[in-house]
């Protein structure tokens, strides 16, 4: 297909949802098939680009020097492109039901709208500036919907979430100085594109400046010490949290990550220095800390929040192994983790929507009277922990096999921190299960009688990742085999 | 074409003489006046940039046709033709936005005086644009500080009048090293006009002669126009002046009279002194030092102020120290950047003085956060305004700031030893900025419940245009950056 | 013909999760037929599945290399055939019992899962089955610890989850590594992993092993990971907890003895530290279970602790690595597991008529529940040891092959241990008996008059004696296959 559809795609997104709050709408429903229709005609475009994709890049404006931002479609932006546009009708679908109860909808479905745009233009960014450019809006768009119950806590969260995403742009802006400066080409190029001479000349320099970008883009990623926004943002009505905390919005850290490290440094460059040790250090340690205080933590959301910041790191822990197959595996656990984690967010949604109810302690016996909602959260927690025949077991699986093929003893401790963080996991979410199933043997019933599963709004999407999530987990293969080939260029 | 050549010479007498009918005018025919001498300079301005882009050289003329020891000349290439443009477009702007705030807050006996300070700046810094004598540029450097403390004073409150003096005495101070330096020169070389000072000084250096002397001829000069462009640590005038002005004022004495400084000691560096000899002397290390400094110390401040006039002016403290810095790094680009950020800032700081006193108007005037919660909402246009303003100044993607701030790392990246040291502190400065402007952002954005009054585009059309002109410059800026580091290389390279 | 091997796994599992699914049955009966039909359809098909050869099914793959894979091998069929014993007849005898206990459907529906998946994991044909089986059987048995929802259950619940879990992750971690270095998964006697990589990265795989072990040996109840078991065990309801403790602890042994002699190779393990510390826990544990059920007032708590102390029999049995040894431990898998069924089923009997819990309780018992009692003396003394009782043959074989393995200290020692094991299990087991046969003069033991179980509680407990009783007297045919198969998995020249 012509390349002028990738810049169309990351366009219509804008346009509809600039359009929305102008539109009188009737009805709200109306407004529903509107944004359902705009959102699922922009992501069949997608798919369409990706079936067909555009050999040739398609540059909207020279911005300075060499720089222009341009868009194309590489094996790694076609599966993040991909993971974005199968999620986001599904998740509007859900928004919309969980609206409801929220006010300044208008507003809200145009930035969740714009969101939708700004994510796509990361991952079809044919060069650093581009991605930039889009990484600094996605914070200024997303920025509204974190505000968007204006409560105290609300603003607090925004602007923590502000500060801490543009100061780590700002040191990722760092990073980008020298790979346009010292970079052979502004594209992005699997294998890196830094200057040779240049490279072995200021090794220790060009390592420094790869952790500063490292932590720039892990400020998204939430990587430690730099992740305390994160919970805090979960004050974000749910659909916000469960596809902007758990998916877009994080995940492109992470991805951003990934085009530094493999697109532009270089992994052959970075292999075994001492940056690869101290940022995998640092993933280690969100690791640990993420599930850490994830079992420490009452919120439902926000306990769900610091899973993601420890599954994050379990991405970027692939990433920092910095081999193809931990490229592929990070991938991996990059499509999975979105899955599983939007799967259990929209479940926390419902039952907060449902039932008002915000803390773990007040899910007592809600199994019963939520049981499909119930059987899928407990899907995806049975996935996050890991168990085999789920999706989250492969892409486990496939992090720890390529951090022992790696070699790296710190690869090994990395598969142990994996292991301790999966039983962490395993009694954090199954705490919340156990509750929901077996409440205490005097338990009134009467106390949650009004709670019943949502409607089918709400549903249809949990259905569509859960299969998703058992889909991946019994066949893995090919998706892990396209990894594997994104990963090593063959895609 | 040729009589292009008159129109720089032009405009400062026109912009001196319309000064002078002033003070014979009622108010608000001062005003028309004023606003017709600063389009018409600007015009002028416009038809001497085409010119010398066209020719691509730089002329000199010579006034009154004295030859050159005796006589004064203007020396103008595409560079100073720019800025003097950019100059009017900025004082036009900053005028009209506060315009309604100029009628309120000043005694109408008193407008007509305003109006002939704001010509006599005009044409000072046009002075200060062209010329090409020294001590010319010293004679217009104390008319400029006049008009500035006028401007300042004209509101008669006892802090006005408080900052205006605080700020004569430290401009005095400034323009008093200034002369020291200049009379040093003088001594040295015998020569005022720059060409021929070059001459001597690159005679002098190439002598290894006077090396001492000279040295601390350009630190007496560098120190003299930082102090009145208000480096850190030397900025302590500078809230108060611009906190306690009127808008225009404020919004004129941050993006004009100190920029005008820096320009001129952009000559001094190129035509006075030589690039090189520059480069060379340790000079460029201290402001590089204070540069940083100012970049972290002014945002700081920023960040404890509650005044949020007050708050823009502290920014400007640390975007002076961005431009000092750029200096410091001794490589052309960063001149470059340096130049490209008088203007980004320029645009953005005078939008955002001019947009603040929006925000400020539907909260009684009252300057403090806590009563600016959800002004956006209650003067729509000046909170947008503001925001783009303020994530221009964080340096976002598309507006100009983010053009200076990836000019000032691709400058720094040149130099082996201040790379880690600039990058690192203009990372830092980022967040710095974001924290306080984005704050300030975020209140004006947060509803509530309050008495204080709606104001809309539509009752204030000139506000409102005043405000979209500047937005669109930004964007210019920010979108179309290309031409102008380009026009500004140019422009440098015919500098000398 | 292969098919016939995911019969007995899934057409339980299905009848479970349908039954889950399932709206209340209307009449109580038509739950028990149903789920009777099952049980006994399932177990059929495993004994079809385990008579018939097969050769392996390949269900999916699960990663790139390694698919669900099903085969049944020696080891599989002995593991199933005891499983299947246990799960239909404890089946039975709950049909009775689950009458004083709510939610019954929802115990026979994860009951009837937690069957298949037993049955997969004794059908495993490699080492990723084994472990996704593994780790579906802590999930699934779950509910049955949760059952009465009590504060105490729900503790023990979440203790039982994260001790299971723990263990396996570090077994996980081992998994890793073998899966990447080892040429095959499927169990191959000697190991998988080759000679050089093994010498390549001998601490590597020490450590690797050492964990497998220790995390496998968490559900065998394994000192220091054992503290879950006193607690998970007892609070289900009681042919649950004869389940648990029969049967799903077992699964830690098979584990073990898949990794350590199948994955790893005991050549490669013999003599170094792992063999000693490994001996050294499971004798610690020998002794400290035996202490601990000692001074334990709560029968059914009691019988927990015995079967920490039992478990780690095997498990020295399986550490001494030498033919009778392994044969003992082997054979003590069944004995134990038909003993200590018995034991709880005898418990949960006593439990269900009578509402007694401390063994002091159950003075003068023998009186009003004859056969009862007899039923559960005779499996004591098994496992005590006293001929002619099953448990007599596997110590004797564990003790001869100890001394015969020529280890230094622990030849002598681990026999010494268990001797003195078998008089504290003889201590804090026959007291029931002597009390309840014998209250003492002048005891009033009415309150139990007329306290026998129905039959359909007292056939399981029946046949469970009888079984003891039968391998104690007639040991040779088990006994023989089950050494040559030891061989075979030490490989060893006959």
């Amino acid at each position: 297909m012509n390349a002028f559809y990738l810049f169309l795609a990351v366009l219509v997104p804008f346009v509809g949802g600039a359009l929305n709050p102008l539109i009188p709408w009737k009805k709200r429903r109306h407004m529903l098939w509107y944004l359902e229709g705009l959102v699922t005609l922009n992501s069949v475009l997608v798919w369409m680009l990706l079936l067909h994709r555009p050999l040739e890049k398609f540059t909207l404006v020279n911005f300075t020097g060499n720089l222009a931002i341009a868009f194309q479609l590489d094996g790694l932006g076609t599966v993040f492109a991909g993971l974005i546009s199968f999620l986001w009708p599904l998740a509007t679908l859900y928004a919309f039901e969980y609206m409801t109860k929220e006010k300044h909808e208008k507003t809200f479905f145009m930035f969740y709208t714009f969101t939708y745009g700004v994510t796509l233009g990361i991952a079809l960014a044919d060069n650093f500036l581009t991605m930039y450019c889009f990484y600094e809006m996605l914070t200024l768009v997303t920025l509204p919907l974190v505000m968007h119950t204006l409560t105290r806590e609300a603003i607090l969260a925004s602007r923590k979430y502000l500060y801490y995403s543009i100061g780590g742009a700002a040191f990722a802006f760092i990073g980008m100085i020298f790979v346009i400066t010292y970079g052979e080409t502004s594209d992005f190029l699997l294998g890196g594109v830094m200057n040779a001479a240049k490279l072995s000349e200021g090794r220790n320099l060009f390592l420094l400046i790869y952790v500063f970008s490292f932590f720039g883009f892990g400020v998204k990623a939430a990587v430690c010490p730099f992740n305390s926004w994160l919970p805090q943002a979960g004050v974000a009505p749910t659909p916000v949290t469960a596809l902007l905390h758990a998916v877009a919005v994080v995940k492109s850290g992470a991805f951003a990550i990934m085009r530094l490290t493999f697109y532009c440094f270089g992994a052959d460059f970075l292999r075994g220095t001492w940056a690869q040790y101290l940022v995998m250090g640092a993933v280690l340690v969100t690791i640990l800390y993420g599930s850490s205080m994830a079992l420490k933590e009452t919120h439902l959301k926000r306990r769900l929040a610091y899973s993601t910041v420890s599954n994050l790191s379990y991405i970027l822990f692939g990433v920092t192994v910095m081999t193809p197959a931990g490229f592929a595996a990070g991938i991996c656990h990059m499509v999975f983790h979105a899955f599983m984690k939007i799967c259990s967010f929209f479940c926390a949604g419902a039952v907060m929507h449902q039932s008002e109810r915000h803390y773990i302690h007040q899910l007592d016996g809600f199994a019963r009277q939520m049981p499909k909602v119930f059987a899928v959260f407990t899907a995806a927690s049975f996935a996050l922990m890991g168990v085999p025949g789920l999706c989250g077991f492969v892409s486990k699986w496939n992090l720890a096999d390529a951090a022992i093929a790696s070699g790296n003893v710190m690869a090994y401790a990395g598969v142990g921190a994996l292991l301790v963080s999966a039983l962490l996991t395993a009694m954090y979410m199954l705490g919340i299960v156990v509750r929901a199933y077996f409440p205490k043997a005097d338990f009134d019933y009467g106390t949650v009688a009004d709670v019943r599963d949502p409607n089918w709004m709400m549903l249809a999407p949990l259905l569509v990742f859960v299969v998703c999530i058992v889909g991946f987990g019994v066949c893995s293969v090919p998706f892990t085999e396209l990894f594997a080939a994104v990963a090593r260029g063959g895609f | 074409m040729e009589i292009i050549r008159n129109f720089p010479c032009l405009s400062i007498l026109l912009a001196m003489f319309s000064a002078i009918i002033s003070s014979a005018l009622k108010g608000a025919a001062a005003r028309r006046l004023n606003t017709f001498v600063v389009t018409a300079v600007g015009v002028l301005s416009a038809c001497t940039l085409y010119f010398t882009h066209v020719t691509g050289k730089s002329y000199v003329y010579v006034m009154g046709h004295f030859p050159a020891p005796l006589g004064n000349e203007i020396r103008f290439g595409t560079l100073e033709a720019g800025m003097a443009l950019f100059f009017c477009v900025i004082m036009l702007f900053s005028l009209n936005g506060g315009r309604e705030k100029i009628r309120l807050e000043i005694d109408p006996g008193k407008e007509n005086l305003y109006y002939i300070m704001v010509d006599l700046l005009l044409s000072s810094l046009l002075a200060l644009v062209y010329t090409n004598d020294l001590f010319t540029a010293y004679v217009f450097v104390e008319i400029n500080t006049i008009a500035a403390c006028g401007l300042i004073m004209i509101m008669e409150s006892g802090r006005a009048i408080e900052a205006a003096t605080r700020y004569m005495i430290m401009s005095l101070l400034g323009s008093g090293l200034f002369l020291i330096g200049l009379c040093m020169l003088y001594d040295m070389t015998g020569h005022l006009l720059m060409s021929n000072v070059q001459e001597s000084v690159r005679q002098i250096a190439a002598e290894g002669s006077y090396m001492i002397p000279l040295l601390v001829t350009i630190a007496l000069m560098v120190v003299g126009l930082a102090i009145k462009s208000a480096l850190f640590p030397f900025h302590a005038w500078l809230p108060d002046a611009y906190g306690y002005s009127t808008v225009s004022s404020a919004a004129m004495l941050s993006s004009l009279v100190s920029k005008g400084y820096i320009f001129l000691l952009i000559k001094i560096i190129y035509r006075v002194i030589g690039f090189d000899i520059f480069v060379q002397s340790r000079i460029i290390n201290v402001l590089f030092v204070f540069g940083l400094a100012g970049m972290i110390m002014g945002s700081t401040s920023a960040i404890r102020e509650n005044d949020i006039r007050r708050m823009i002016s502290y920014s400007s403290v640390a975007q002076i120290g961005y431009i000092y810095m750029g200096f410091g790094l001794g490589t052309t680009a960063g001149m470059v950047a340096s130049v490209f950020h008088i203007l980004a800032h320029a645009a953005t700081k005078s939008l955002l003085f001019v947009s603040g006193v929006g925000l400020t108007d539907v909260a009684d005037d009252n300057k403090q956060f806590i009563e600016l919660t959800g002004a956006a909402y209650r003067n729509v246009c000046a909170g947008l305004a503001f925001t783009v303003g303020a994530l221009s100044m964080v340096g976002i993607p598309l507006f100009s700031g983010f053009i200076s701030k990836l000019l000032f790392s691709q400058a720094a990246v040149q130099s082996n030893l201040k790379m880690l040291p600039a990058l690192i502190v203009l990372a830092i400065s980022t967040v710095l900025n974001t924290i306080y402007f984005m704050k300030t952002v975020i209140r004006i954005y947060t509803p509530i419940k309050s008495g204080y009054p709606s104001v809309f585009a539509k009752d204030h059309p000139l506000y409102a245009l005043t405000l979209l002109c500047f937005v669109a410059l930004n964007i210019v800026l920010g979108m179309c950056s290309q031409p102008i580091a380009d026009w500004i290389t140019q422009g440098l390279s015919v500098f000398a | 013909m292969e098919h016939c091997l995911l019969l007995p796994v899934f057409f339980p599992i299905l009848a479970g999760v349908l039954l889950l699914l399932k709206r209340d049955f209307k009449e109580r009966r038509s739950l028990l037929v149903y789920t009777g039909a099952v049980l006994v359809l399932g177990g059929a098909f495993a004994f079809f599945a385990v008579m018939v050869p097969a050769d392996g099914v390949t269900l999916f793959y699960l990663t790139k290399e390694f698919p669900i894979f099903f085969e049944l091998d020696t080891l599989g069929r002995f593991f199933s055939v005891t499983v299947t014993l246990v799960w239909v007849l404890a089946g039975f005898f709950s049909f009775e019992y689950m009458k004083h206990e709510k939610n019954e459907k929802r115990y026979y529906g994860v009951y009837l899962i937690v069957f298949g998946v037993l049955l997969g994991l004794d059908f495993a044909g490699n080492l990723i089955t084994l472990y996704l089986f593994y780790e579906l059987m802590t999930l699934t048995s779950l509910p049955l610890v949760l059952h009465t929802q009590s504060r105490e259950a729900v503790m023990a619940g979440l203790r039982y989850l994260f001790f299971s879990f723990a263990g396996a992750y570090m077994a996980l971690f081992g998994i890793y590594f073998i899966c990447h270095f080892g040429t095959t998964l499927r169990f191959t006697a000697g190991g998988v992993i080759p000679a050089g990589a093994l010498a390549e990265h001998k601490t590597l795989f020490l450590v690797v092993a050492f964990l497998m072990i220790l995390g496998f040996g968490v559900k065998a109840g394994m000192f220091p990971l054992h503290a879950w078991l006193p607690a998970a065990h007892p609070v289900a309801p009681g042919p649950a907890s004869a389940a648990l403790s029969g049967v799903i602890v077992k699964g830690g042994v098979l584990a073990v003895i898949r990794v350590v002699y199948q994955m790893i190779g005991v050549d490669f393990l013999r003599g170094t530290w792992v063999q000693t510390v490994w001996m050294t826990l499971a004798l610690i544990t020998v002794f400290m279970g035996s202490m601990l059920a000692f001074g334990e007032p709560a029968l059914k708590k009691r019988l927990a602790y015995s079967t920490v102390s039992q478990l780690s029999y095997i498990l020295f049995g399986l550490s001494v690595m030498q033919g009778e040894a392994v044969t003992g431990a082997l054979l003590h898998v069944a004995a134990h597991a038909f003993i200590k069924v018995a034991l709880f089923l005898c418990a949960a009997a006593i439990i269900y008529r009578t509402g007694c819990t401390r063994v002091d309780e159950l003075r003068g018992i023998g009186r009003g529940m004859p056969v009862t009692l007899w039923c559960y003396t005779i499996v004591s003394l098994g496992l005590i040891g006293i001929p002619p009782a099953s448990g007599f043959v596997s110590k004797w074989l564990l003790a001869s092959g100890s001394l015969a393995s020529g280890i230094p200290v622990f030849s002598w020692l681990g026999p010494a241990v268990l001797l003195v094991s078998a008089l504290l299990t003889a201590g804090y087991l026959l007291p029931v008996t002597m009390k309840g046969f014998f209250p003492g003069e002048g005891y009033d033991a009415s309150r139990f008059t007329g306290k026998e179980p129905p039959l359909i509680m007292l056939v399981p407990l029946l046949v469970f004696a009888a079984l003891t009783v039968l391998i104690g007297l007639l040991p040779n045919g088990l006994t023989d296959s089950l050494y040559t198969y030891a061989v075979h998995l030490l490989t060893l020249e006959v």
